[in-house]
Formats: structure tokens, sequence, C-alpha cells
């Protein structure tokens, strides 16, 4: 039992990085109509800016984490404003080629700015753990879940409540309309690249102290990201969340109770099964097709 | 699907497609209901509505793009046999010659127009994807023959010239045309034109009117039209089905359509007339 | 014969110019297939460096490849992103085959491609279900479960260790490194001329037809399911052949070469050579796979910096998909309509 919540807490870890990793994909998705395959590169790239600020000025984890946002947000919109606003009249298939070329231009920028040796990230909390009924849980890992949560409530209250979220959501039912109904959708698609390049530093901050900062350190949280975005559905800014927090549990459980070996094939096969019977995903409605 | 498999569909002789008491509703909105008409051998016939009457929805119920709840549609195909088309693959609905263009053209830029009209003969090709990738001479003769008749289709419609040039960039009336040529290739029984006139000028209607006309009387076919432009449907068709809010109003000649009570009454209660 | 070799390309622009022999796209294939095979003289003689013939001879492969990704995205519009992984899927079964059980190289490509023809099938099932954006996401899943096998998959693919092979052996001679480049050369020019010949035909203009329009193409008696199979398994197993052969000739096969970074590269190739082109693939391939090691490496300050090949690429690919579309052969056509201008409006007054 003790193992199981052992598992079940750190899925919920892991589930919030790719949650975070998600709702940036989602947000893209919803106002610039992209599938943002770089997500996980970006977060990368400004997860190297930290660790790098980390290592080299000494500076403490925060203060480098609030400047690895700042280069997010301007890393965010440069990439709105230089590619993506230029690239309006393109397929959404083409739309999907150029932000699989962002990938490698990412990957290959990473080394030139920062270098080709790993660098280590520090946890925020560095040691301490929490005995939660024979279960243990890093307080680093409490405040990452915590964090999480934090950052999604405030997210889906902004989205619900405030006028940029109305913006973000007019623009992402009718994107023409809300331009026309007078909605800055210019702003609106600036802001979400700027937005979601933030989400990606974070989860790139949270899963770097796992492993060691390289061009690779984001690979997973960018294919399980994606494949949360697919499980949950694109029509809700919820679903991927929901399939984020699906997929590290499932994946933990899988690898703990029927092959620790094939676990991780197994959820996705799972996955691709469910998509194959229900291609709207988790949470949305099938689409009449017009004819 | 049981009932395509019944002997027993039986049509006059004299009639190429009856549709019987098609509906079909939408999360409880009607589209169509109790729908009922026949189109006679070689004629060409309308299918007029105002905005919304649920024209479209009709004839993606015969093609079966949608599939009615109710109803029957009758078809004599090329063989002559009578089938249901309720419940058949839309792929297989060419092969028993019944055939359809589409409202906003679909052709394919990149390709030239006799390619493009080649693209309607795909049911007529017996080669094997292996004859095809070797081009073995069953896979060779079929290409030749069939290109031979597609030069003869779009020299049927005057732009046998063009044969060559990309699709892409040709003015509208041309790629009408090249969908029209496109389904002369599988040798149809019955021919459904969906709004050929939207998009084209009077003189270029006019035109379609007279390259309508002589499809019929070259290719021997039925053609059913879908359409919107009044004038068009005046012009040529020998009998019309008028519907509206996806319910029959009125059925008969151009002169009974255009003196009938019930259709002057949807046509008026619309903004636009026409 | 004259009108045949006229009708069969219509998309590329016919070379008005050339002798009447070089009219039959067959004829042009092979010779082209001739040149590819004298380049390896350039290292012997000294021109270019040993490695070159390394460098050239990937860049067949990923030209075979990329042929099959060109007819998923080029001929179908279906975007994948599964190729490294059924490339790798090629050069393990091949590799261990002809390594362990000791079959024949020729059965083992055979293996190698028929099995990954299947999974490729299985994937067109898929694919009809989940069209557009997700199906992007599904065949990155569907190779990212490849990629960790050959990880986990320790008996037959030797794990992070990676397994090795020797240069292939024909008819009980085991050929040379010039020698498999030759080979490279053949399958290469017989892959052209297979694609060559499915796209000008029913085929080709039904995964056109798909491309524009679905319903369209169902309106016309195209069976969907079919095609989406027949393309998907044709893919998959030119991947799965090129992958088969890099395992014999690049001799070692890591389950880190088969991740989603080929995959862009590849998928890179087609975009930038120009989709629906079998000569643009080629190029396509010389440009992603060699330009960066032969060239941009000797360029002294920018060849120094890590990473250089990726960000070429992935400029290239954003400048091609934003301002030119139809990739290097749009370009090499709208610079040849530039110069024959004049000529063409004298040949169109006379029809």
């Amino acid at each position: 039992m003790s193992t199981f919540i052992q598992v079940v807490l750190r899925s919920l870890e892991t589930g919030g990085v790719y949650a975070l990793a998600a709702l940036g994909i989602i947000i893209i998705f919803r106002t610039s109509n992209i599938t943002h395959f770089a997500q996980g590169s970006m977060g990368m790239f400004n997860t190297y800016v930290v660790a790098t600020l980390v290592a080299g000025l000494k500076l403490p984890l925060w203060m480098a984490t609030v400047c690895g946002l700042c280069t997010a947000v301007l890393l965010g919109c440069l990439v709105d404003f230089f590619i993506i606003r230029r690239a309006k009249k393109v397929s959404p298939i083409a739309k999907q080629i150029i932000t699989l070329g962002l990938i490698m231009v990412f990957v290959g920028l990473a080394p030139m700015f920062f270098g080709v040796d790993p660098l280590s990230l520090p946890r925020f909390i560095e040691s301490g753990e929490l005995n939660l009924g024979g279960a243990y849980l890093t307080y680093n890992g409490l405040f990452n879940i915590l964090l999480g949560i934090i950052l999604m409530v405030i997210l889906f209250y902004v989205l619900q409540k405030t006028k940029m979220g109305i913006a973000i959501r007019t623009t992402a039912s009718n994107e023409p309309v809300a331009r026309l109904m007078g909605v800055p959708t210019k702003n609106v698609t600036l802001f979400a690249w700027a937005l979601a390049a933030c989400l990606g530093c974070l989860s790139g901050v949270m899963i770097a102290p796992t492993t060691s900062v390289t061009p690779n350190v984001m690979d997973s949280v960018q294919v399980n990201a994606l494949i949360a975005c697919v499980l949950g559905g694109f029509q809700t800014f919820y679903g991927p969340v929901l399939g984020a927090y699906i997929i590290a549990i499932g994946t933990n459980l899988l690898t703990l109770y029927v092959s620790s070996v094939w676990g991780g094939q197994l959820m996705y096969l799972l996955v691709l099964l469910f998509i194959v019977f229900r291609t709207q995903g988790l949470v949305g409605k099938k689409l009449i097709k017009k004819v | 699907m049981s009932k395509t498999h019944r002997a027993a569909n039986t049509l006059p002789d004299q009639q190429a497609l009856s549709i019987t008491d098609l509906s079909i509703q939408f999360g409880g909105l009607k589209a169509v209901e109790g729908l009922s008409f026949y189109v006679k051998e070689k004629e060409i016939f309308g299918l007029i509505g105002p905005n919304g009457a649920g024209k479209t929805t009709a004839f993606n119920c015969i093609t079966q793009f949608y599939h009615p709840d109710r109803g029957e549609v009758l078809f004599r195909c090329k063989n002559g046999d009578v089938v249901d088309l309720v419940g058949h693959p839309v792929h297989e609905i060419i092969r028993l010659g019944l055939v359809r263009t589409f409202q906003n053209v679909e052709v394919i830029k990149e390709l030239s127009l006799i390619d493009n009209v080649l693209i309607g003969a795909h049911t007529d090709f017996k080669a094997t994807i292996f004859e095809q990738a070797l081009r073995l001479p069953r896979a060779r003769r079929e290409e030749r023959e069939m290109r031979a008749k597609a030069e003869q289709a779009l020299d049927f419609l005057g732009i046998a010239d063009l044969k060559d040039t990309l699709a892409g960039g040709q003015p509208y009336g041309v790629l009408k045309k090249v969908e029209i040529a496109r389904t002369l290739m599988c040798n149809p029984k019955l021919i459904i034109l969906d709004e050929p006139a939207a998009g084209l000028n009077d003189s270029e209607t006019a035109e379609l009117a007279e390259t309508i006309r002589q499809v019929r009387d070259v290719y021997h076919c039925t053609i059913l039209l879908v359409e919107h432009d009044m004038r068009l449907v005046m012009n040529i068709c020998d009998r019309i089905c008028a519907i509206s809010f996806g319910q029959f109003l009125a059925c008969g000649t151009p002169e009974e359509i255009q003196k009938d009570k019930l259709v002057q009454e949807a046509y008026l209660g619309e903004e636009e007339p026409e | 014969m004259k009108k045949e070799s006229n009708t069969v390309q219509p998309s590329a622009t016919p070379v008005r110019s050339a002798p009447g022999v070089l009219k039959n796209p067959y004829i042009r294939y092979i010779l082209f297939g001739v040149v590819i095979c004298l380049l390896p003289l350039l290292a012997n003689s000294g021109i270019m460096p040993s490695s070159f013939v390394v460098n050239l001879g990937s860049v067949l492969i990923y030209s075979i490849v990329a042929l099959g990704l060109n007819l998923l995205l080029g001929y179908s519009g279906l975007i994948s992103l599964g190729t490294a992984g059924f490339m790798g899927l090629g050069a393990y079964i091949s590799g261990y085959l002809t390594d362990s059980v000791g079959t024949p190289f020729i059965v083992a490509l055979l293996v190698a491609v028929i099995i990954a023809a299947f999974i490729g099938v299985l994937v067109g099932f898929v694919s009809l279900r989940v069209a557009g954006i997700y199906l992007a996401i599904a065949t990155l899943c569907v190779s990212e479960i490849l990629r960790k096998t050959f990880e986990e998959l320790d008996q037959f693919t030797n794990g992070f260790s990676g397994l090795t092979a020797s240069y292939p052996k024909l008819f009980g001679v085991s050929l040379s490194r010039e020698m498999t480049f030759v080979l490279l050369a053949v399958v290469l020019v017989l892959v052209m001329m297979l694609t060559h010949n499915l796209v000008n035909g029913q085929m080709g203009r039904a995964l056109h037809a798909m491309r524009g329009s679905e319903v369209a193409a169902q309106a016309m008696g195209i069976y969907l399911l079919k095609y989406r199979l027949i393309v998907f398994a044709i893919a998959t197993a030119y991947a799965a052949l090129g992958g088969a052969l890099y395992m014999h000739f690049v001799k070692f096969s890591y389950p880190s070469i088969w991740t989603m970074m080929l995959s862009l590269n590849i998928l890179a190739v087609v975009v930038i050579g120009g989709l629906r082109s079998i000569y643009g693939t080629v190029i396509g391939a010389l440009i992603v796979f060699a330009v960066p090691d032969l060239l941009l490496k000797r360029i002294p300050v920018i060849g120094k910096i890590d990473g250089i090949a990726y960000i070429f690429t992935g400029v290239l690919i954003i400048l091609v998909v934003m301002f030119y579309p139809n990739g290097v052969v749009g370009l090499c056509n709208d610079i040849k309509k530039l110069f024959t201008r004049g000529k063409k409006k004298g040949g169109a007054s006379d029809v």
C-alpha cells in the first residue's frame, strides 16, 4: 500500500510537469491554431538559461528562474512576432512543420550558447522528506506538486474571469470573428506564446534536477505533453491537464504492477487505442463533418 | 443493409431514380422530412428551394454521405438492376453509375487538367498496385485507353487544348468544365450537379446550360440539378421539385412550379428571392 | 512512345531541349544512378576526403526513406513523425537476422521490409481515425514505442551498447565499401522508378484526390481505407529498407540514432527538397545530410559552432514553409522559367 501511495505521489509530481507543458501547447493551439511541437525544446532552452545562471553567476535558483522566465517571455514573443504572425496563410500541416523546424533550431542553438557539457540544476528545496503512511515524498516534490496545482488554478482563474482570459477564449473559439469584434487577437497570441514559453521553462526547471541539463532534458516531457493533449482532447483547457496526470499515474502504475520494462510502451499503446476509438479525446464533443 | 440485397426493388420503366419518404434529422432538427420524388430517364431534373431548405442534405442522403434515418433511394444502375442506395459505402456509389460534382469545385490544383479528369476513371482501372508499380502491360494499356477517353471528354467540353496545363490558376469556368468532364469518365447513368451556376456570370451560365443539355444528349444520361439560380433551372429543366424546410412543396414542369402558390410563398418569404 | 513519355511526367516541367532519349524518364533515372556511382572516384582521386563516400552513402539511404515520407506528406498530405522508428526497425531486424541467425542479406532485407510494412498497415488504420493534427502525435507515439523497444529488447538489439553488422554479402561475394555504395545507388534508382510509376498512375491520382478533399475522393470512388493502408505500408517499407541498408553500410545501430530528431531531419528533406518531387527529395537529402558535414563544418567560425547542422536545417525548414512552399525544386523550376520565358511564349502561340 505504501508503495502504491509512493508511486501516486511521484506521479503527481511528474504529472504536474507534463500538465504545465501541455497547458502551454493547448493555449497555443487554441489561440494560433498550431500544434506546438517545440514546447519542450523552448523549455529546454530556457532551462539552460536558468542552469547557466546558477552555475556561472552563482545566482540563487529562484532568481535564476525569474531570469529564465524573462528570457522565456522574450523568446515566446520573438517566435510569435517573427514567425507565427507571418505564417497565417499556410495550411495547418505546414504550421506544424514550422514548429518542428523550431525544435531543430532550439536544439541547435542550445549547445551554441551554453556549450556541450551537461549542466546540473539544484532543487528548490534541497533536503527533507515527508512521511505519509509509509510513503516518502521529498519537500521539493511536495513543492513541485503544489506549485503545479497553484499555477493551474491561477491560470484557470485568469482564463475564466479576467478580461485577458475572455479575450483568449474568444480568440480560441473563432479568431476572425474575435478580431472583428475588437479583440486584440495579435496581443492575445503574443501573450499566449509568452505564457506557453514560461510554462515550458517552469516544467523544465522542475524536471531538470532529476537528470542533467542537456538538449535532451525535455524529450520525455515534450512527448508526454503532446500525448496528454491528444488524450485529453484539444477542445478544452482542462482536458490536457487531466490527460497529463493520467499518463503520469498510468505509466508509473503499469511499470510497478505489470512490467517494469514495458510499462511506458504499454501506456502509449493504450493511449493510441483510446484515441482510435474516441478520436476527440477524453473531453470534448465529436464534430459533425460537413459536406 | 439488408434492403440492398432484397431482389424486390422495382422501378417503373421510365424512372431512373425514385426517392420515397426520405427523412434525416440532426439532433432533433428535421433537415429533411418525408421527401419523395422521382426522376425520369434522360431528363434534366431540378431540385430547388430557398436557403436552408435541405437541398444539399437531401442530395447528401442520395449519395450516402449522410445516412438517412428513414426512406428508400431506388436507383437503376449501369447494368439495369434496381438497387436501394441506402447503406452503400460512399465510394461504391460511383460504380453503380451515379456521380456528382461539387458546389465549390473540387479539383486538384497541382495536377494537370487531364489528370484531374482521369481521377473520375478511378473505378475503371483494373490493374493492381503491383502492376502499376512495375508498369506491366495491363497497367500501361489501361492508362493509355483512359487517357484517350479523358481527351475525348475534354474535347467534348472544348478545353482539350488546355489538357496539360495545371488546374491551379485556371478560371472558374474551366474548372467547372473539368469537373463535368470528370463525371463523364465513369459512363454515368445519373449525374448530380451541385449548384453548377454558383460563381459563374450570366454568359458563363448560359454556356453551362448549353453544356448540360449536350451532356444529356451525347452521353445519354439523366441529370439531377440542385440549384439556386432560377434562370438556369427554369431554362433547362424538364421537371422541377421544390422543397422548403426539408419538406416537399411541389413537383412539375417549370411553368407549373412558377405558378405554384406554395413555392411562391416559400420564395417570397425569403429576403433574397433569387 | 514519344507521347507516352510526355504524358508520364505531367507534374514536372518537361525538359524541352533535351535530346529524344533523355525524354524517357527511366533513362534519366538510370543516367542519374550512373553519375552517382561515379562519385566515389572523386574520393579515390583525392579531390574529396574518403569519409565523403560514407556521407554520400547516407544521403542515398535517407533519400530512399524520404521518398516514402514524400508519398505520405507530399502526395497524401499525411504527416508522420514515425520515420526514424521504422528505419530502426528495419536496421535491427536485418542486423539481427544476418548476424545472429545467419540468414542471407537479401532474405533479411525482405523480412525487415515485410514486417515494417505490416506495422505500417496498422498505423494506416490509426490514420483513418485520427486525421490532421492528431496523426503527427500518434505516429510520434508509435516511434517512441519502437525506440523504447530497441532499448529494452536487448537479446535482439543488444540494448544501449548497439548492434553491429558487416557489409552485405551478395551471392556469396562480400561487398567492399565502394561496392556497397553502388548497391545503394542501384536500390535508390529502383525505388525512384517504382515511386515514379506509382505516383503517375491511378494510385498517384487517388492520393492527390485524397489530399485535396476526402469527401470528393470518396465520391470519385476512391476507397480511403485501401489507399491509406497502401500508402502507409509503402512509406514504412521504404523506411525499413533504408534502415536495413543503413545497418549494412554504416555497420552499427544504437537506439539513440532512431530518435525524433532523425524523423525531423527526414521531414526536412521532404520539405526543403520539394513536396511531390522525386529528384527534389534526393536534392533535399543532399542539403540536409551532406551540406552541414561537407561544407558548413569547413567554414571558419561558423563551422566551429556546435549544433550548426540543426540550426541550418531548422531555419531552412521554416524559411521554405513560409516563403517557398515548393522547396528547392520549385526554385529551380522558377529559375528555369525565367530563362526560357521568351521561348515558351513562342511555343504557346503556335498552339
